[in-house]
């Protein structure tokens, strides 16, 4: 979810003059929870027999020319693999931009018979680790992103 | 556009709807430090103390920012006037080894104590810059033996609370329940406040305290005290303490997930206690489940160092120590129980894992 220059620029300054007292608003729960995570186009993935899923992510893809040649001339790996564990994979694999987080979460429940809170908590805390590594993005509705 | 009748019946449907819901669905049980309850499916535990004589839990609805319930507890047996002394410290102690009665603990004040938490709120309202109202009822006698003094009450202000405060003649302790929501929740606020009211037990009938929180429930003997705890999603854990004596109940999540990678007993041995190596292990039947159960003396080296973890208590010196791990399919968790027991307790962890209620 990118914010636009000038909100950036703004939360930026709020955030060195902590005494001006400008914060990004809050993210209402609720709507929090209609969103709907996909995946990044520029990422693959492989799903394993043992039941784990691996993440292929490019690496090299924004860097300069220089870099990009001493990369290759190093034999610098072009793509990092991250791994995730069976629920990661389910859950990875629900973030098709169509389902809400809220749905993921009923999913999961049933999947893995786990209590609502509990699958709550860790799908939401997934999900927001997934964003901060720029794996997934949220829409608010499909098609359209926050 | 619907008219304001429209609209009328329309919200009154879904209140009946909702109400519906209430009363048919399969009810949570929640149970901390001997308060128990029932309340509505979804409902969990977000706060709570450690403390047994004056505590607090908190139990909110599943969407958040609508309707908590919380409980307050204090014991009004060991209410000190003034500092403590001597004769504080050691009169309980010899009345105990006497085998004397206790003294007869005078009838709290409820109506100042109701009072305090009403002014409380009151505060909260004003900082909020809403008015506040508060109705109290007369004070009544509930219980089989008329063992509870009770006074309802209800405030309005910021948000609305139906509460109740009560003192206990067997346990003697004073409990505040409440349930608080927003002014627009009245009817279902009402439901649950009568739901709470009259399942909630503020101490145990046979012995045993029921802990029960997070599809976890499970009865503990009620002079074992909560000594630490971990709640995390996929694992729960409580330890419990009597002397030297120890409970151990942890919960797992994932079942199907973990054991695909560990064996029960791998699994297990990780988690124990003590090491398991050299304990005779045996499988039996449990709850319909196959446990793997442990028995056996605990090393030297652990006894020791339980002597200095509970700094040189030599109360129920634990010498012996039984445990036990399910597999629980129907709820995709595992249970394990190990209890740290003297001579005198045995049968402590069949009891324990008899009342652990897995499905």
């Amino acid at each position: 979810m990118r914010l636009p220059l000038m909100l950036r620029v703004k939360y930026g300054i709020g955030r060195y003059l902590p005494f001006l007292k400008i914060r990004p608003p809050k993210v209402d729960r609720q709507a929090a929870m209609m969103l709907r995570p996909g995946r990044n186009s520029m990422l693959t993935w492989e799903k394993r027999e043992t039941g784990e899923t691996m993440l292929l992510v490019p690496q090299n893809e924004k860097v300069g020319r220089v870099t990009r040649t001493m990369a290759k001339f190093l034999k610098a790996p072009t793509e990092r693999q991250v791994e995730l564990d069976e629920v990661g994979g389910y859950v990875w694999e629900l973030c098709d931009g169509s389902l809400t987080v809220d749905a993921i979460v009923q999913r999961t429940c049933k999947q893995y018979k786990m209590n609502r809170r509990e699958a709550e908590v860790s799908v939401t805390m997934f999900l927001q680790m997934l964003h901060e590594r720029n794996f997934i993005g949220f829409y608010k509705k499909t098609g359209k992103k926050a | 556009m619907p008219t304001q009748v429209q609209s009328k019946l329309i919200r009154a449907e879904k209140r009946a709807a909702q109400n519906a819901e209430i009363n048919s669905t399969k009810q949570t049980v929640i149970g901390w430090q001997g308060v128990r309850c029932m309340l509505p499916p979804d409902w969990n535990v977000t706060g709570f103390s450690m403390d047994r004589e004056n505590g607090y839990l908190r139990v909110d609805a599943p969407a958040p920012g609508t309707m908590t319930v919380q409980i307050r507890w204090s014991n009004a047996a060991r209410v000190q006037k003034g500092p403590p002394n001597l004769y504080t410290f050691l009169a309980p102690r010899f009345r105990k080894l006497l085998k004397r009665p206790e003294p007869a603990v005078p009838k709290p004040d409820m109506k100042a104590n109701l009072e305090k938490i009403l002014k409380e709120t009151a505060k909260q309202a004003k900082k909020a810059k809403s008015g506040f109202e508060s109705t109290i009822k007369p004070e009544k006698t509930e219980g089989d033996d008329d063992e509870r003094t009770a006074i309802n009450f209800s405030w309005n202000g910021g948000g609305r609370g139906q509460g109740k405060i009560w003192y206990c003649a067997i346990c003697h302790r004073i409990i505040v329940a409440q349930v608080v929501g927003m002014p627009r929740d009245q009817t279902a606020m009402a439901l649950i406040a009568s739901q709470l009211f009259s399942t909630l037990h503020d101490h145990s009938i046979d012995g045993y305290d029921r802990w029960a929180l997070y599809d976890l429930q499970v009865d503990v003997p009620d002079d074992f005290r909560l000594e630490d705890q971990k709640l995390l999603s996929g694992y729960l854990h409580l330890g419990f303490r009597r002397g030297s004596e120890r409970i151990l109940v942890d919960r797992w999540g994932l079942a199907n997930v973990t054991l695909k990678k560990f064996t029960l007993d791998a699994w297990f041995r990780n988690h124990a206690l003590v090491k398991l190596k050299r304990l005779p292990k045996d499988e039996r039947a449990l709850h319909g489940h196959e446990c793997e159960h442990y028995t056996g003396s605990i090393p030297a080296i652990a006894r020791i160092r339980a002597l200095r973890e509970t700094k040189g208590a030599l109360r129920r010196f634990a010498t012996r120590y039984e445990s036990g791990i399910w597999e629980c399919p129907d709820t995709n968790k595992l249970y394990a129980i190990q209890v740290a027991h003297n001579k005198r307790s045995v049968g402590l962890w069949e009891e324990v894992a008899e009342r652990c209620d897995c499905h």
